[in-house]
């Protein structure tokens, strides 16, 4: 269920300004809040080297302001390797984590020059018998999560079990395997899971050192950071304190990486649709907007996300209502029965914490447009990057303003 | 101060200080810096590897060129793959008995930016008449080229990129094609102490066209990891045994002034060590 928030007709007339002078539908991407949320989350885990995963959200705004504020990439693909060269960033400050390549991608990221790749079966260790010279691969293992929304264990990883059989097999062939990595899941609620896999890598890390084996030197504890989409307040420096704790045990030569993707760009962009549409059928309103599943919310589906959504209304009555996409599949739904405020059309409907996995796996179904990306705050002192509606600092936090929660 | 990391391998490399960034692009092939470093002069990289710097392209320069050159004792036809910078026309163009020069370069940029920012590397060679420029795939050029060469210089970027063909079979059999009788291959092959398995593979794919192949050595300061490996394939077994008299000989009478060649240095670079013997699947240097 998407958490809704009623604000005051003249509460929406800066996204009214914002299609009125970019159209519609529109995605806002506020460069301050991607600093701020790389911030919260460095300061939550102050050893801990963050590499933004690309894949959340990779426009070059938000890879312009983590590069500038020294923070890692993970990459997954040939596409996301063109856009942080085109940035200029550092391969030293890359890391490959697909665990399933061809030769061709191994090749492109070589000759970027990131050198840090992800495996996770014998076969494709066996792919980096060409290149053992060149790179430090990381052993992904798999740790289910039931805390997490999305499971990131069950697709890729290895079983604890299977880690000295591939750490001693990588020796043999003289691949170095410089470090562990897991990912137990994206949005994950509760840290159980990751602090459990931290502890059993500790273990793995301590054992192979035992052995008089090439230490293991780096420990990925991949993303998983939750934001706030149901409104509740999410403290990450609270969330992340057992998992400071368990890190702490690992021996000191360990450095540890972490990859989050969803925590910096999901609260960093704002959808502004449109009504384009609007029917009363079966005891419901339906309202047809200029943007859906097929496009910035795609999310719904691919993702398992639900957004909160704003509407901007003085009449304080709720009908039973239907938000439809503007696509001909029936599928193109974002939000039914629920009670919304009679909407007009051209009214303006508000979709928060829309940066990560929206945008980034929006479809051009139908032919449609993509929604329009403007970036807003990209550099420190400037008022607007529109240049025409000043935006407040903050202002589109979804717990913001003169907004309130009512699911 | 800017420092250029060199991104070869995962857990060891170098690191220049940039005192001054020259120029800075990425072409349609390959991404190109160029750079002033006190110790080193001019430094050129590409896609994040040192290709050549001013201070000892010498003697990679002279090796992979007077080696084949002078062991042959009348090459009067070139062809140089590769070789962007203008160092290997260079040194191939101070041989007055060299009659005509084939250059194939697949980065007409990299020519042009190393003639304005390299210019001690060419020294003006690309414009001696004796030189034909070609701007193509070098694997295309030596699969296609109805021409015939007494020496192939192959002076390739590192494998992964756009030199990734001149080291496939097929390029080291179309080179056999194009050699005349008694003509010498020689290959850029990397660090061996590092790529052993790229120099291994290259001997394997020698072997399948070449009636007498090997791999000879330098040590070059910014090729980091020990000494590189030079290819040698020929139809002639005679030519890596030429005598130590006779290429003493053609030295002297070529008339060229060198800084790391010598005879004796030309013989003893054939020597390799047991582990890079054992590599290349040979049991001595004969």
């Amino acid at each position: 269920m998407n958490n809704l928030l009623y604000a005051s007709y003249a509460h929406g007339a800066r996204y009214r300004r914002y299609v009125q002078a970019h159209g519609a539908p529109l995605l806002i991407l506020d460069a301050r809040k991607v600093e701020a949320q790389y911030r919260a989350l460095k300061k939550a885990l102050p050893a801990t080297d963050l590499y933004y995963a690309i894949k959340s959200l990779p426009h070059p705004a938000i890879l312009e302001m983590l590069a500038g504020l020294g923070a890692g990439f993970d990459l997954a693909s040939s596409g996301e390797i063109a856009l942080v060269r085109e940035r200029q960033v550092s391969p030293r400050r890359t890391l490959h984590s697909h665990p399933i390549k061809r030769d061709r991608d191994i090749r492109d990221a070589l000759r970027f020059g990131c050198t840090t790749f992800v495996v996770d079966n014998t076969d494709e260790l066996l792919k980096f018998l060409p290149y053992k010279h060149r790179v430090g691969l990381l052993l992904r293992i798999s740790f289910r999560s039931r805390a997490a929304v999305v499971d990131l264990s069950k697709k890729f990883g290895c079983a604890v079990s299977e880690v000295p059989g591939m750490l001693t097999l990588a020796a043999r062939l003289g691949i170095h395997i410089k470090g562990l990595c897991f990912h137990v899941g994206s949005q994950c609620l509760d840290t159980k899971q990751q602090v459990d896999a931290i502890h059993t890598c500790n273990t793995l890390i301590r054992q192979h050192r035992d052995t008089g084996a090439a230490p293991i030197s780096m420990l990925d504890i991949g993303g998983g950071f939750p934001i706030a989409y149901d409104g509740k307040p999410l403290d990450i420096d609270r969330y992340c304190a057992p998992i400071r704790r368990a890190l702490v045990e690992l021996p000191p030569h360990v450095s540890v990486v972490a990859e989050p993707g969803r925590f910096i760009s999901g609260p960093a962009m704002t959808c502004v649709a449109t009504v384009i549409g609007k029917a009363w059928r079966d005891g419901h309103y339906w309202y047809y907007l200029d943007d859906g599943v097929y496009g910035s919310f795609s999310g719904q589906l691919f993702d398992h996300m639900r957004y909160p959504l704003e509407l901007f209304s003085d009449d304080e009555r709720r009908f039973p209502s239907v938000l439809a996409g503007p696509t001909c599949d029936s599928i193109d739904v974002i939000a039914e029965d629920i009670p919304l405020p009679e909407l007009h059309l051209g009214d303006v409907v508000v979709g928060h914490m829309m940066g990560a996995y929206t945008a980034a796996s929006a479809t051009r179904f139908n032919s449609l447009e993509n929604a329009r990306v403007i970036v807003v705050n990209a550099h420190p002192g400037e008022a607007d990057a529109s240049g025409e509606v000043p935006m407040k600092a903050g202002s589109s936090d979804a717990a913001g303003g003169a907004s309130r929660f009512v699911h | 101060m800017p420092e250029f990391i060199e991104t070869l391998y995962d857990c060891y490399g170098q690191v220049f200080r940039i005192d001054e960034k020259l120029h800075e692009i990425k072409t349609d092939h390959q991404h190109l810096i160029i750079f002033h470093n006190a110790a080193f002069g001019r430094v050129m990289a590409l896609d994040g590897i040192i290709q050549t710097t001013e201070k000892d392209e010498f003697i990679y320069h002279e090796m992979l060129a007077h080696v084949p050159i002078l062991s042959h004792g009348n090459a009067k036809r070139v062809l140089i793959v590769g070789g962007g910078d203008g160092g290997m026309l260079r040194e191939v163009i101070r041989h007055r008995s060299v009659e005509d020069i084939t250059q194939v370069e697949i980065d007409r940029q990299v020519i042009d930016l190393c003639r304005e920012y390299l210019p001690n590397h060419s020294r003006g060679a690309f414009d001696d008449h004796r030189v034909n420029i070609v701007i193509d795939d070098g694997l295309n050029f030596v699969r296609t080229t109805p021409e015939r060469f007494d020496v192939i210089i192959s002076d390739s970027t590192d494998p992964i990129g756009p030199g990734e063909t001149l080291f496939s079979q097929d390029f080291y059999a179309a080179c056999r094609r194009c050699l005349r009788p008694g003509g010498i291959l020689t290959t850029q092959n990397g660090v061996f102490f590092m790529q052993k398995e790229e120099v291994a593979t290259t001997a394997r794919r020698m072997a399948r066209v070449f009636d007498d192949w090997h791999f000879f050595a330098a040590a070059i300061p910014t090729y980091i990891g020990g000494i590189m490996a030079f290819g040698w394939g020929t139809d002639n077994p005679a030519l890596r045994r030429t005598g130590l008299d006779i290429l003493a000989a053609r030295y002297r009478q070529s008339g060229i002034a060198t800084r790391y060649y010598n005879p004796e240095v030309h013989r003893a670079a054939f020597a390799l060590p047991q582990y890079m013997l054992e590599a290349i699947g040979k049991a001595t240097n004969e």
